[in-house]
């Protein structure tokens, strides 16, 4: 396996720059996520990458080899598209042996690698069917064998999980965990859902409006968000964010909400800029306690069996979505007190930049 | 109640639509039938009366007479070369210019498209004599490729195939690419394979557009052994009236009608789906 550099790159069409010199580094054997909206440009790095779009400045290097300049197939990557880009009038066998046969790989090697990718993804029956004859489920795992017969230097995967339904994503979403695990195989994975993104990488790389975000682990992106946007769009429910003034208390600082109640955050003051902040909690940290110092009254009860969201309207007029327990015995039109984890608030200012409690 | 009563009117409704296609079948088959009576009637008897093909006697001799003394086969055989030859011609060069249309990137691309398309709004006849004066300067006439030339220039054809090519994913030409497949093969490994139905519906109205080709066969082969049937059919007409030899000649219509027919059986499924979609688009 190899890594993948990425150095200065920037794409546009036309007059519109979509990546504007974005560098990063993939490691050998890292399973990366580009996770953010639609349109942010997290396809078109990748296709960069893949070869399929052109570069328009800056290097891109797979296994210290810089490979802008080459064709796709001449890149030693394999990629999983999202409507699975099988050929409709081959067989199973022939889809995957499609790639091997055009690099000349002898027959009873492109054999051999079939059947163990068969293997390793359970599609050894229908190797003789077409495409139009496999479920969604069955494409897919079509669509990553293609892949792992070539055995590429990384893999590239494009939203390849948004076509199945919800059952179906959660299995495949495991299979490829395990897979990886198996192959250790550089992979880069592109999503627009955070739990697929959470769940399988190891790094996570944000991406909003064509620019990244943030890049870190799972529980970096989740725990310490670099930006608001990535603080609303990694988890769920979205993170809460108040309007508040500061208060000191021994060098950190206390949020005041507008009906004066007010949060203890563990975020440095010296660190804060002046201006307009807000404070972000997640629901998690929010729940519903007779000692609560913020008041609320509750609007909408979302029950989801192991714990319930709560949206609370507070008195200041702001709302905010809180966490009670599975059997929780508040109802809609109850007002409640709230107990805040000040510990895990973080501050935002106007650009959207956040401020974090010292690690 | 209602639901049932709705049913009960639909079925009628249906029933009706039914009648009314069958009605239009029988009378678009009636003159078929009538040539076919005809083609079974002696000679001498369609003389005195057409009438008589209502009643027996029937025999067969205009179709023996057919094996015996005209040159039917002669232009079966031009019609089959001309018709296979315009047919493969348009499949290979609207199949190209298809692929190129939907997927080369060129400058001028979609200008040059257009100009093809307006190819469709040019008569033939507007452009008949040019074309008669410009294979006569080239001394082809009475040759299988000054018949088969002109119907390869077919802008349905290249039309239909840059629309079929357009409507492939282009997921599939990058999924190729990946897989290290040239140009070339992309083409003619992956895409072209998926073109089957266009082809079929393509093939199946170019090959019944020039075996029914009259007007240009008739100009540029003068010879008799170059006739097509449809030239050599209409040339035994002695006269508009046809008093002699009715019999003969409505069982070379029916004759010459028969490749047609073939290739409707075989291809049935196909003819269908082309003109329905056609109606759609």
């Amino acid at each position: 396996m190899s890594s993948i550099e990425l150095d200065s790159v920037s794409k546009r069409f036309g007059s519109v720059e979509v990546i504007s010199e974005l560098s990063l580094t993939i490691h050998s054997g890292e399973f990366i996520a580009f996770l953010g909206p639609s349109g942010c440009g997290k396809s078109t790095l990748l296709r960069m990458i893949a070869g399929l779009e052109t570069v328009n400045g800056g290097e891109i290097r797979i296994g210290g080899e810089r490979v802008d300049h080459l064709p796709p197939g001449a890149r030693g990557v394999a990629m999983v598209f999202q409507h699975y880009a099988l050929y409709p009038h081959m067989t199973v066998f022939d889809n995957l042996a499609f790639g091997l046969k055009n690099i000349g790989t002898p027959h009873d090697e492109i054999a051999r690698r079939i059947e163990e990718a068969a293997r390793i993804l359970e599609i050894g029956h229908l190797l003789q069917r077409k495409p139009g004859q496999l479920s969604g489920g069955q494409r897919q795992r079509v669509a990553i064998g293609r892949a792992l017969v070539k055995d590429p230097k990384a893999y590239l995967f494009d939203e390849p999980l948004s076509n199945l339904d919800a059952a179906l994503r959660v299995r495949t979403r495991v299979e490829l965990a395990r897979l990886h695990q198996q192959t250790r195989a550089t992979t880069i994975f592109v999503t627009h859902d955070q739990v697929e993104a959470m769940t399988l990488a190891s790094r996570i790389v944000v991406m909003n409006a064509r620019k990244v975000e943030q890049v870190g682990t799972p529980m970096d992106i989740y725990g310490r968000p670099a930006t608001e946007f990535v603080a609303r769009f990694v988890g769920s429910p979205a993170m809460n964010f108040l309007p508040v003034t500061i208060r000191d208390r021994a060098g950190l600082a206390t949020a005041v909400l507008g009906d004066g109640s007010t949060i203890d955050t563990a975020v440095p003051l010296d660190i804060l800029p002046t201006g307009d902040l807000r404070v972000g909690i997640r629901a998690e940290a929010i729940h519903v306690r007779p000692d609560g110092a913020v008041p609320g009254k509750v609007e909408v009860v979302e029950r989801l069996g192991d714990r319930t969201h709560l949206h609370i309207r507070l008195m200041d007029g702001n709302t905010l979505v809180a966490e009670d327990k599975g059997v929780s015995q508040v109802q809609p039109g109850d007002t409640v007190p709230l107990a805040v984890e000040g510990a895990t608030a973080h501050l935002f200012d106007d650009a959207g930049l956040a401020y974090h409690a010292r690690q | 109640m209602a639901a049932s009563e709705h049913i009960v009117g639909r079925g009628i409704g249906n029933k009706l639509i039914l009648l009314s296609v069958v009605l239009v079948a029988v009378i678009w088959m009636l003159p078929i039938a009538w040539t076919l009576l005809l083609s079974l009637k002696p000679n001498s008897e369609l003389m005195i009366s057409t009438a008589s093909a209502f009643h027996p006697p029937y025999t067969l001799k205009n179709y023996t007479d057919i094996f015996q003394s005209s040159g039917v086969f002669r232009w079966l055989w031009n019609s089959a070369v001309v018709s296979v030859g315009v047919t493969a011609g348009i499949l290979i060069l609207s199949s190209l210019a298809g692929y190129g249309f939907a997927r080369a990137e060129f400058k001028g691309r979609d200008i040059i498209f257009v100009l093809v398309l307006l190819g469709l709004a040019v008569p033939e006849q507007a452009v008949i004599i040019a074309r008669h004066q410009m294979f006569s300067d080239l001394k082809m006439h009475n040759t299988y490729p000054a018949i088969i030339l002109p119907g390869l220039s077919s802008a349905f054809g290249v039309f239909l195939m840059t629309q079929y090519f357009k409507a492939i994913p282009k997921d599939i030409d990058e999924a190729a690419m990946l897989d290290n497949a040239s140009r070339f093969k992309i083409f003619w490994k992956v895409l072209l394979p998926l073109t089957v139905p266009a082809q079929a519906t393509l093939g199946i109205f170019s090959f019944l557009g020039a075996w029914n080709d009259y007007l240009w066969p008739l100009i540029s082969a003068t010879k008799p052994e170059m006739f097509t049937i449809t030239v050599g059919m209409a040339s035994t007409q002695t006269n508009f009236a046809q008093s002699e030899g009715l019999g003969f000649l409505m069982a070379q219509a029916i004759f010459a009608g028969l490749p047609v027919f073939i290739v409707y059986l075989f291809f049935q499924k196909y003819i269908v789906r082309a003109v329905a979609g056609a109606a759609i688009n």
